[in-house]
């Protein structure tokens, strides 16, 4: 069943396009990998779904309307953000930060049970609860940022560049993780990522992104098996 | 603020001034700009001859004004620093003039120097502490001289008359000149102020020019590419300062009395106010803005005493909001309309 | 020694106005990055609604909550009119625009109430404590308590309820806040309208002692910079402790420093702001930001 539609996606920066038309479908429940280049528009498309920029096209999300819409209303609608630099509220609490990603929820027992299922897939952030986000080193931020998100029981949960930074026994650890919660939680994922390894090895399909076009989509397997994919974002030949 | 494109807009609604125009439209405009000097030149010199002396006195105000706003532009309008206390060196000039009058007999000509030096070093002596940082202190800084000031003039009675100021005899006429005094104070002012604006015109084309050009629309990008941005901010508030000491010391010679009443805060405020709605970064904004700080109040206060405050509050976010570069921005988009026309 | 601690007693409380014109300060710069140079004239404004409410004869206190409310309503309202659409712009243009504000506030004032000034009624009663030798005036004492009841209530909306923790989130990193689903614009509002409250409080506790008139707040603005500028421009609790320690700085000045007098005071802001620009830039409380990336 599709959940996320993206047709004819058009959005950039001020006078700059960057991207030029982008569709793309996601199944519920579905991780769905965005690979290409630097600067071909990945972020941007990102940034277009959650309403950080101002885009022509539709996005439909289970069937209800998000075009146009500012990112507070987004983050309503059950869209999660987690930004290139993972956002983070540097000088608030850890506990803090976990507690704003269920802003647009009310308070209760089921917000304080999502903590504790939060702790569950990062441990490490329930030692650092009252710690300032800001001291966590990168992997903890990017953690804690996939945390924050997960706080709003999103619908859509959209990851820029996880691993960007990160040592890669982070890196994969995370990936794991990322893996586990759309398992348990049938959340649905868009990943952006450079390692293309990791992100095909839980993807169910993707896409490559070149110059703000869809140049190649398919699934998972498909997409690892192409030789173009395999020279430019595997670094091997099939 | 996360939406780039808004906050873009928001920006192109009020940065400064716009990029100089390219060269072959620079040559054009330039000839233009003489001849309008030209014409300028004329009027300015014929002026106190057909007015009554009370205008030409008005006139002569405007250009005192005028000098120092000249600093003020080059602070604000080129260099993108706020001061909150131009008034305070325009008082610092005018005391300076006047005490070396009154105590030590100084030949008027001669306080013009001491006074444009002595507002120049204490520019540089606050520039420097306050130019470290981010140029909100500046403001701040600026803003708390202008308040210290007043009560610091009356403190020193024996050297600034306290309360009561100074009354000084205005400088007379030489009798070869055939002028009124309000002619020869007009021309004596109109001198000075010519020679400003080229000194102001001649800065603004040099290094120093560029410089800060660089520093008032990326600071970030004009430190990368060497510019001293410290140096350069510091020497242009002096610079702007010097301005403001010149046209105090004008003051003193037009009105012959100063007291510390007449630099209150609110001359900084009004000078700030006369500059934003005159036009930033450009040169007639000055002389524009001196018209403005001249006639507005006076004109305002027919209505009520609150009026002028009213107006200038009103007019300064409203220019920021529709036209930042002020009336002369709006003069200089008329203008250019009418030789499209031909 | 009893006139020292008298003189620190009146120093504390002259500080303990400063200390709530700079908490409003410091509660917009947080939020927007603008430094508000009418803030006090907003202080101001409030305190001749204040003082028409009483005029017509309502009695102190509830005219109080009256007003700030008003101020409330008011500082929400400027924020959205006219601040909004220079949001984002550079430094310079918000400074004008906050200056041509306070031309504006200040003129409309005389205007409305003319610029006689107007007698103010002391909400605290007239008597004095004596301790150990001093006297401490129950007006002191009510300031103190007043500033000290500000500053718990904005402790707990900041630290205790949902709004405040969106608030210092949009203070932190707006562009995440509204990706956490905070709307930012309600939130600058908000901002905006908490600061001229936290000021009206500052105007009411300094007209009493000043008399009303509309350039009332002129002198303390430059205070409560020093203030903020002490304790960091980024930290309530900075802009607090500044507030008083200017207060005590200038009341000492006056008093010891025979040269100063009561007249050159007005010196001590200047001395004070030099003095952190040239020694500790980020104030004694600001955060010199150190983050790991």
């Amino acid at each position: 069943m599709t959940h996320l539609v993206v047709k004819d996606l058009t959005a950039g920066y001020g006078d700059a396009r960057v991207l030029h038309g982008v569709g793309l479908t996601v199944g519920e429940g579905e991780i769905c990998a965005i690979l290409g280049p630097n600067g071909a528009g990945k972020t941007t498309l990102l940034r277009a779904l959650s309403g950080m920029i101002r885009a022509r096209g539709t996005v439909t999300l289970g069937g209800a309307d998000l075009t146009g819409h500012p990112p507070d209303t987004l983050a309503r609608q059950g869209v999660a953000h987690v930004p290139e630099g993972r956002g983070t509220f540097m000088p608030l609490t850890v506990e803090e930060n976990l507690r704003l990603g269920a802003y647009v929820r009310r308070r209760g027992p089921e917000l304080e049970a999502d903590l504790d299922r939060i702790h569950g897939y990062f441990p490490v952030l329930k030692t650092r609860l009252k710690q300032a986000a800001g001291s966590l080193s990168g992997g903890e931020q990017q953690m804690l940022a996939i945390g924050r998100a997960l706080m709003s029981r999103p619908r859509l949960l959209l990851l820029d560049e996880p691993s960007l930074g990160l040592a890669p026994l982070v890196t994969r650890e995370l990936f794991r993780i990322v893996q586990a919660i759309n398992a348990e939680e049938r959340t649905t994922v868009v990943v952006v990522e450079q390692n293309a390894h990791l992100a095909l090895g839980i993807a169910q399909q993707a896409h490559v992104l070149e110059t703000g076009r869809i140049v190649l989509s398919g699934t998972a397997e498909e997409i690892r098996a192409d030789e173009q994919v395999a020279q430019s974002y595997l670094g091997y030949r099939v | 603020m996360s939406n780039p494109t808004e906050t873009d807009a928001a920006q192109e609604r009020t940065a400064a001034p716009p990029t100089p125009p390219r060269p072959a439209e620079w040559w054009r405009s330039a000839r233009r700009q003489w001849a309008a000097a030209a014409v300028l030149a004329a009027a300015a010199c014929y002026a106190p001859f057909q007015l009554v002396p009370f205008h030409v006195f008005q006139l002569t105000m405007v250009l005192v004004y005028a000098v120092a706003l000249l600093g003020l532009n080059l602070l604000v309008g080129h260099a993108g620093q706020i001061s909150l206390g131009h008034g305070a060196f325009f008082a610092v000039g005018a005391y300076t003039a006047a005490i070396l009058f009154d105590r030590w007999a100084l030949p008027y000509p001669l306080t013009l120097p001491v006074a444009a030096g002595a507002a120049f070093l204490l520019g540089l002596a606050f520039g420097v502490p306050a130019m470290r940082l981010r140029g909100l202190y500046l403001a701040l800084v600026t803003l708390a001289i202008a308040i210290f000031l007043v009560p610091l003039l009356k403190r020193f009675e024996e050297l600034t008359g306290g309360s009561m100021g100074l009354t000084l005899a205005k400088p007379a006429p030489p009798a070869w000149s055939g002028l009124a005094e309000d002619q020869w104070l007009y021309f004596l002012t109109l001198v000075v102020a010519v020679a400003a604006f080229l000194l102001c015109v001649g800065l603004l084309r040099s290094r120093v020019g560029r410089a800060l050009h660089a520093i008032r629309d990326n600071e970030g990008a004009a430190e990368v590419m060497g510019v001293r941005l410290s140096v350069h901010k510091t020497l242009a508030f002096a610079w702007s300062a010097m301005f403001a000491g010149t046209a105090g010391c004008l003051y003193t010679w037009v009105i012959g009395f100063v007291s510390p009443d007449s630099f209150t805060v609110n001359l900084s405020i009004t000078l700030l106010a006369g500059l934003v709605v005159g036009g930033l970064g450009s040169l007639s904004g000055p002389v524009l803005g001196g018209l403005f700080v001249m006639f507005v109040p006076g004109i305002a206060q027919d209505i009520n005493d609150a009026a002028p405050g009213v107006i200038f509050g009103l007019l300064i976010i409203a220019v920021m909001y529709v036209a930042p570069t002020g009336l002369a921005g709006l003069a200089g988009r008329l203008l250019r309309k009418i030789p499209r026309k031909e | 020694m009893a006139g020292f601690l008298q003189q620190l007693v009146q120093g504390l409380g002259a500080g303990a106005v400063y200390a709530s014109l700079a908490l409003a300060l410091v509660l917009i710069y947080q939020f927007t990055g603008i430094v508000n140079f009418a803030q006090g004239e907003l202080a101001m404004f409030s305190t001749y609604i204040a003082w028409q409410l009483t005029a017509a004869g309502l009695p102190f206190w509830p005219a109080l909550v009256l007003t700030l409310a008003v101020s409330f309503a008011g500082g929400m309202l400027i924020e959205r009119v006219i601040i909004r659409p220079v949001e984002g712009a550079p430094e310079l243009t918000l400074v004008i625009v906050t200056v041509g504000l306070f031309i504006f506030v200040n003129a409309a004032a005389g205007w409305i109430w003319t610029f006689l000034i107007k007698d103010f009624p002391n909400p605290f009663p007239a008597g004095a404590l004596e301790a150990g030798g001093i006297s401490i005036g129950l007006s002191t004492l009510g300031v103190l308590a007043v500033v000290g009841v500000v500053m718990g209530l904005l402790y707990l909306l900041f630290r205790h309820t949902k709004i405040g923790l969106g608030m210092r989130a949009v203070a932190a990193n707006p562009e995440s806040a509204r990706l956490v689903g905070i709307r930012v614009g309600w939130t600058l509002a908000l901002g905006w309208g908490l600061a001229s409250t936290v000021g009206a409080v500052s105007g009411v506790l300094v007209a009493p002692l000043l008399f009303l008139e509309p350039n009332m707040m002129g002198g303390v603005l430059i205070y409560a910079f020093a203030a903020a500028t002490l304790g960091g421009f980024d930290s309530p609790v900075g802009a607090v402790v500044g507030g008083l320690i200017v207060g005590v700085a200038e009341t000492l000045a006056g008093a010891y420093v025979g040269f100063i007098g009561s007249d050159l005071k007005v010196g001590v802001p200047l001395v004070i702001i030099l003095g952190v620009l040239l020694l500790r830039p980020q104030g004694l409380f600001g955060r010199a930001v150190v983050e790991r990336a």
